[in-house]
């Protein structure tokens, strides 16, 4: 009767479980609250995943962020909210820095990542496959050598120096205050172009599918209907990989602020992003309860901007 | 606008989409593409778009020479296959789309006309992903039709829609092309669509232009085996070109005379074997074939010498003769003496009658075509006529064409 009851019932004329009348007949009953409950079994694994390595460590920061003590008296709950204000107060500049930072880097990747994802999605042809293994091949090594080989690349002695020396890029540069004392490493420069080069795949990819989604057809459309090749960009192709440029700024722009990878072996002190200094709040000075407080007004802020962005963005709207 | 295609041609790599064409479209018709997918109808349809730049050759839209315009510089516009609708913009902004491209300031006013003439004025707040098919198709066309382009091009417009509806949009768009008298370029693989709308008709077939003319014409009177095919059915039966008669006096217009195996030598001979043994009668009739056509005129099938496709046809050139399946009568053998003299006529067996409500369909085993179809009316039926029975299949002389026999005689019917 159980394994016979799916059968009648997707063999009924009601289209789905949630348009179907109540039946009162048992078996068929059994057969649909069992089909209705499968959507729940598949998100079990993610969502114990999520609850265990998510939701359990963020309640115990909530908690940490208002302890007061010390390491060797050990800490306890006095909901002490003056780390947040503290941590503001303190590191207001680094929250201002990594913004920035991740704002201009993500603005770097869309301009680079744009042209590649159009390219790739209309131009590359039989090419394509290639071209986007090159763009995730970096992934094959590990983040934190390939910032290390950046390092390398950007060195005082290194011939990237020499040549925008030579072609006197680095006055134009230091005068905009990006770079400093002829050098590239430990500056602004040296952390945005580390960091624009660690999340372009992360902008390429979604660009890429959100392109790649639009009908030529569209193209031939408003070509047809008079518009020239770059009113056909303005009018069909960008409006329709929204969603990408979308998704693809977010997948920047959020790791970008919180990393601090780039900032510890780019930068010099002066370069310190959010990241770096929870990171010595955690590790160096073992203050955990201002180290926690800083990650939440991280998470925080980082919310607050993603929403506006995302409402002002408006992809509710679009296909 | 009358367009002038000359010696149009496009190749893609190594394979030739379109042969060097020439193809002049009069102003305000109704043209129709036909052909099978792959025959290169699109290809010449996105030529004349500017979608797609020609190998060789030049497109001349009245006296201008539009070759090699871009698309966005070409008064012309195209309903596509799939719409192409822009799905991030409501149904009027889709509309609007090329006015506003030639910097149309108010276009409020035109694109409400436009939509009440698509009779979809309700919808202009809609997106298009929440209309049916049907009004999809309506938006591309008023999309199109808002610029007043001199020549509209559709690319099978219809295809996506149930057949019902299309039948519904087929006097749709032909009422709209006369209300507006813009010439229409229509590409389809649908022989009906083509032949219910289209003024004229080019049949494509391997990127050239087989025959061109208006529906009734290559209905009537096709010059190739795949437009006798592809265009409706066609009986076509292998035959050999007679020496002309001396002193003719049967036929009024009979201009050539054609033998084949098994054209009835005389109404008693062929009653006589039908009603002796049925398996034995084709084997029978074959073999008197040759004396009967030798003997009177009437053995042999006539045709106009204008319906022969073939130049300068002699004695002894090897044809194809054809005839449509509702052209036939079928007369009972018994009966044979009441054919109408001067008809075309062949004696054989029914192997299969199916009935289709407004007709019957017969097949017929003849000894000079193993499958002859006939349509006959559903009316007045003789009960007679069931498989095995012994029949004269009749028809007018003016009703036979011939055909080149050095093609395929099959060409044109797998693709339906």
């Amino acid at each position: 009767m159980t394994t016979a009851a799916p059968l009648t019932g997707s063999s009924s004329p009601a289209p789905g479980p949630a348009e179907a009348p109540a039946d009162p007949a048992g078996g068929a009953g059994d057969g649909r609250s069992r089909r209705g409950l499968t959507p729940y079994w598949l998100l079990l694994p993610a969502g114990l995943w999520l609850a265990v390595f998510f939701v359990a460590p963020l309640f115990y920061q909530a908690s940490t962020s208002v302890q007061s003590g010390s390491l060797e008296e050990g800490f306890r709950v006095t909901w002490e909210f003056s780390h947040y204000t503290d941590a503001l107060e303190t590191y207001g500049a680094h929250f201002v820095r990594s913004f920035g930072y991740a704002a201009t880097a993500t603005a770097l990747c869309l301009v680079i990542g744009y042209p590649l994802a159009y390219m790739i999605a209309f131009r590359a042809g039989r090419w394509r496959n290639l071209v986007l293994v090159m763009v995730i091949a970096p992934f094959f090594t590990s983040f934190l050598i390939r910032t290390l080989a950046w390092k390398t690349i950007l060195s005082d002695g290194g011939p990237v120096v020499g040549a925008l020396k030579s072609l006197h890029v680095l006055d134009a540069t230091s005068l905009l205050g990006l770079t400093g004392d002829e050098r590239l490493l430990a500056t602004p420069l040296a952390v945005v172009c580390g960091l624009t080069y660690n999340f372009l795949p992360f902008m390429i990819l979604p660009l890429y599918s959100s392109l790649e989604r639009i009908d030529t057809s569209l193209h031939e459309a408003a070509r047809d209907l008079y518009a020239k090749p770059s009113t056909t960009f303005r009018k069909v192709t960008f409006p329709l990989s929204l969603p990408g440029v979308v998704a693809g700024t977010l997948l920047t722009f959020i790791p970008a602020s919180g990393d601090y990878i780039n900032a510890q072996l780019l930068g010099s002190p002066n370069e310190q992003m959010i990241g770096n200094a929870i990171q010595k709040q955690f590790l160096n000075v073992l203050d955990y309860p201002t180290a926690a407080a800083m990650s939440f007004l991280l998470m925080a802020l980082i919310l607050v901007m993603v929403s506006v962005y995302m409402r002002k963005a408006g992809t509710e709207e679009l296909v | 606008m009358t367009i002038t295609l000359s010696g149009i041609s496009k190749r893609f790599g190594d394979f030739t989409a379109v042969h060097p064409l020439d193809l002049t479209i009069p102003e305000g018709s109704f043209f129709a593409l036909l052909g099978a997918s792959g025959c290169g109808k699109t290809t010449t349809l996105r030529m004349i778009a500017g979608l797609e730049e020609p190998t060789a050759g030049s497109i001349l839209l009245g006296d201008d020479d539009i070759t090699r315009l871009p698309p966005h510089k070409r008064p012309v516009n195209t309903v596509f296959q799939n719409y192409a609708l822009f799905p991030h913009l409501d149904v009027a902004e889709n509309v609007a789309f090329g006015l506003r491209r030639r910097g149309v300031r108010s276009v409020r006013k035109q694109v409400e006309e436009m939509l009440e003439l698509v009779q979809l004025g309700a919808m202009a707040r809609r997106k298009p992903r929440q209309l049916s098919g049907g009004q999809q198709q309506r938006v591309a066309l008023a999309r199109a039709l808002i610029n007043r382009p001199r020549v509209l091009l559709l690319d099978e417009p219809l295809g996506a829609l149930d057949l019902k509806l299309r039948r519904q949009m087929q006097l749709e768009l032909k009422r709209i092309q006369t209300e507006v008298g813009i010439t229409f370029v229509h590409v389809t693989h649908d022989q009906e669509e083509a032949m219910t709308m289209a003024d004229s008709v080019a049949v494509m077939y391997q990127g050239r232009v087989e025959q061109l003319g208006p529906p009734a014409e290559l209905y009537e009177n096709p010059r190739s085996t795949f437009v006798a095919n592809f265009l409706g059915t066609s009986n076509l039966i292998e035959a050999e070109v007679l020496p002309p008669e001396e002193g003719t006096s049967a036929g009024t217009d009979a201009g050539i005379r054609v033998k084949t195996a098994g054209a009835d030598a005389s109404a008693s001979a062929g009653a006589g074997t039908g009603t002796g043994t049925g398996s034995g009668a084709g084997a029978g009739a074959g073999s008197g074939a040759g004396a009967g056509v030798g003997g009177d005129g009437e053995a042999a099938l006539r045709l106009p010498s204008a319906r022969c496709a073939v130049e300068g046809a002699e004695a002894g050139t090897k044809v194809l003769v054809g005839v449509r399946p509702e052209k036939i009568s079928l007369t009972h053998a018994d009966e044979a003496g009441t054919v109408p003299a001067g008809h075309n006529r062949l004696t054989g067996r029914i192997t299969d009658a199916s009935y289709l409500g407004v007709s019957w369909q017969y097949l017929v085993e003849t000894p000079a075509c193993p499958e002859l179809t006939v349509y006959a009316q559903n009316v007045e039926r003789d009960d007679r006529l069931v498989p095995g029975a012994r029949v004269v299949l009749h028809w007018r002389p003016s009703h036979t064409f011939a055909l080149d026999a050095a093609q395929d005689a099959a060409a044109g019917e797998e693709a339906l």
